[in-house]
């Protein structure tokens, strides 16, 4: 049987809170991997007043999920000349 | 594992299309924002909007097609949005890929200069499933009209005051699934009343590409050309190699088991088959092959890159996909009689991508390479080549260990190219070289090959993994022998004569 369903407007290509929430819930975000809560909370606030940010939850820049990137220590603020998470940029 | 191969080289199995190894760019995730187009006014360093780093590696692969507006996105693209003052576009929801905000500012002009800085043919896809005949036959109009009309002025006051080139016109996408979900019957009539309009202006004559099977829909293949096969110049073919299941889990790009490995190869060679059987039903309607196959999505397709938009379709690309790319290039050398295009999914950032980009960075994947080792096959003649060795085998299951094309170019070079898909076994292959007018006086080889099943370029480690001249061969009576490691890719050119 050909299936021969559409690509790309089933739910699952759809980001909600509860799914950040519960990739949030995983142990990794546990870790030592992770910066601290208020250092995640002064990127959030970047990101949600940066302009490349789309429907509260995707970087255009890098497709992530900004909840998600900006808990993780390696991560970067990849907005193209400006990392908008440095503490100047903060400051 | 030793596997034996001849190549006549005296004999000719008809040109390999430069247009196989076409691209496609959809607006989808970051290919075409972000990838492509960053804007006149951006800190990316661009041309005319587009970013000049992506535009320099592009044109070294001597892309010769590209597809755009989609895939899926084509059949809710209305091209009226995309002209004019961008200030002035239309901004709309783009509901298939990820609900972002469509801005419109990459629209006909912008794709149309890409295509003249890559100096490649534009491929476009026109809206058969929410647009009307009208508006198709418009945007034909628009782009090719080379006289007095309201589109052709309309043209001229956004700036551009000749007529571009078209050739290449797909009436629809996907028409069975996010182009409307019609029935094959339905979509031939569709097919018939939409082409009608697309008319030839001036000099310029469109080739006109009919919406084909999804993988192996054999019933909508047999049913579209048997009811529009005089109105159509080719059809085409949508087929993804994906380890795993399509709704219930793809499987990671980095990080896959070598059984994983083993599957994603095994689906590639699935290709043959497909278009194997494809076209024998096309035999029955255009048994002279007036008609070609043109496989316009192809690659691979994983999971999304952890902590990515799931819309975006942005995923890793490895020694893994290099071999898909090199296995499936063969695939379609191969059936060169059928097959006059393909276009791999996606450029820039999406699926199997050449290219991947994040700000002001940018990285060549492995499948850039394959393509950039394969130019050499464009527009040559495949020579007549044959296979005999060992199979590679993962529980039970076996597929052939090595893939063999090869081909002579207009300066008599013969170019051959070989993957060896075994993830852990060395391949001896001897190559017998018949028919080459004299003997070998030069050859030079260069491979793709890596230490681990997942080996990838990051953006802070982008050249981990790249081609490396090759030497683990040698010459003896006219017979090449070769070591080919696993995992790899190796291309050849051998000058004679």
């Amino acid at each position: 049987m050909v299936d021969n369903r559409c690509k790309g407007c089933r739910d699952d290509y759809v980001v909600d809170s509860k799914q950040i929430e519960r990739v949030l819930a995983s142990p990794m975000f546990r870790s030592d991997r992770c910066v601290s809560d208020s250092e995640y909370l002064t990127r959030l606030d970047a990101c949600m007043s940066c302009p490349k940010l789309q429907g509260g939850t995707t970087c255009l820049v890098c497709g992530c999920i900004v909840q998600i990137t900006a808990k993780l220590k390696e991560k970067r603020c990849p907005y193209p000349g400006e990392d908008r998470w440095s503490i100047e940029a903060v400051s | 594992m030793s596997h034996v191969i001849t190549i006549n080289a005296d004999v000719s199995h008809g040109t390999i299309n430069r247009n196989i190894y076409g691209h496609f760019s959809e607006h989808l995730g970051r290919c075409i924002y972000e990838g492509i187009w960053v804007g006149e006014d951006s800190n990316i360093p661009n041309t005319e909007g587009i970013r000049n780093d992506v535009l320099e590696a592009l044109k070294k692969l001597k892309i010769p097609v590209l597809r755009w507006p989609g895939g899926c996105f084509a059949d809710e693209y209305h091209w009226k949005d995309g002209i004019g003052p961008r200030e002035n576009r239309k901004r709309m929801i783009n509901t298939h890929w990820g609900g972002v905000v469509e801005n419109n500012h990459f629209g006909t002009h912008e794709f149309m200069r890409l295509c003249e800085l890559l100096e490649c043919e534009p491929y476009i896809s026109g809206n058969v499933g929410s647009g009307t005949v009208q508006e198709m036959s418009e945007w034909v109009e628009y782009m090719t009209f080379d006289g007095v009309s309201p589109m052709a002025e309309w043209r001229k006051e956004n700036g551009r005051e000749k007529p571009w080139k078209l050739k290449y016109f797909g009436v629809g996408n996907e028409n069975w699934g996010c182009g409307g979900n019609m029935r094959p019957e339905y979509y031939a009539d569709l097919y018939r009343q939409y082409q009608t309009y697309v008319r030839n202006y001036g000099e310029n004559k469109v080739y006109k590409i009919a919406c084909g099977p999804n993988v192996d829909d054999y019933r909508w293949m047999e049913t579209v050309m048997r009811e529009a096969h005089p109105f159509m110049d080719a059809i085409s073919l949508h087929y993804y190699t994906i380890p795993g299941e399509f709704w219930t889990g793809k499987g990671p790009a980095t990080g896959f088991t070598e059984q994983e490995w083993f599957t994603t190869l095994k689906k590639a060679l699935h290709m043959d088959e497909l278009i194997t059987r494809h076209s024998a039903i096309m035999d029955q309607y255009d048994p002279n092959k007036r008609i070609g196959l043109i496989v316009d999505e192809w690659g691979t397709w994983y999971d999304v890159e952890p902590g990515t938009n799931p819309g975006f379709l942005y995923q890793q690309n490895t020694i893994r996909d290099a071999l898909v790319a090199g296995l499936t290039l063969n695939i379609f050398h191969e059936h060169n009689d059928r097959v006059v295009m393909a276009n791999i999914a996606q450029i820039v950032n999406v699926l199997q991508s050449v290219i991947l980009t994040e700000g002001e960075k940018m990285l060549l994947t492995p499948t850039y390479h394959v393509f950039n080792m394969y130019k050499v096959h464009q527009d040559a003649e495949r020579l007549d080549a044959h296979i005999s060795g060992s199979e590679y085998e993962m529980d039970g299951e076996k597929i052939p260990q090595v893939s063999v094309s090869a081909s002579k170019d207009a300066e008599g070079k013969i170019h051959v190219s070989l993957c060896n898909v075994s993830h852990d076994s060395q391949a001896d292959v001897s190559v017998a070289l018949r028919g080459l007018g004299g003997p070998i006086f030069k050859i030079k080889a260069e491979q793709l090959a890596a230490d681990s099943l997942d080996a990838h370029n990051t953006f802070e480690a982008p050249d981990a993994l790249t081609p490396s001249t090759f030497s683990a061969y040698e010459v003896e009576e006219g017979v090449l022998h070769a070591k080919l490691a696993p995992m790899s890719v190796t291309v050849f050119e051998i000058t004679a004569g």
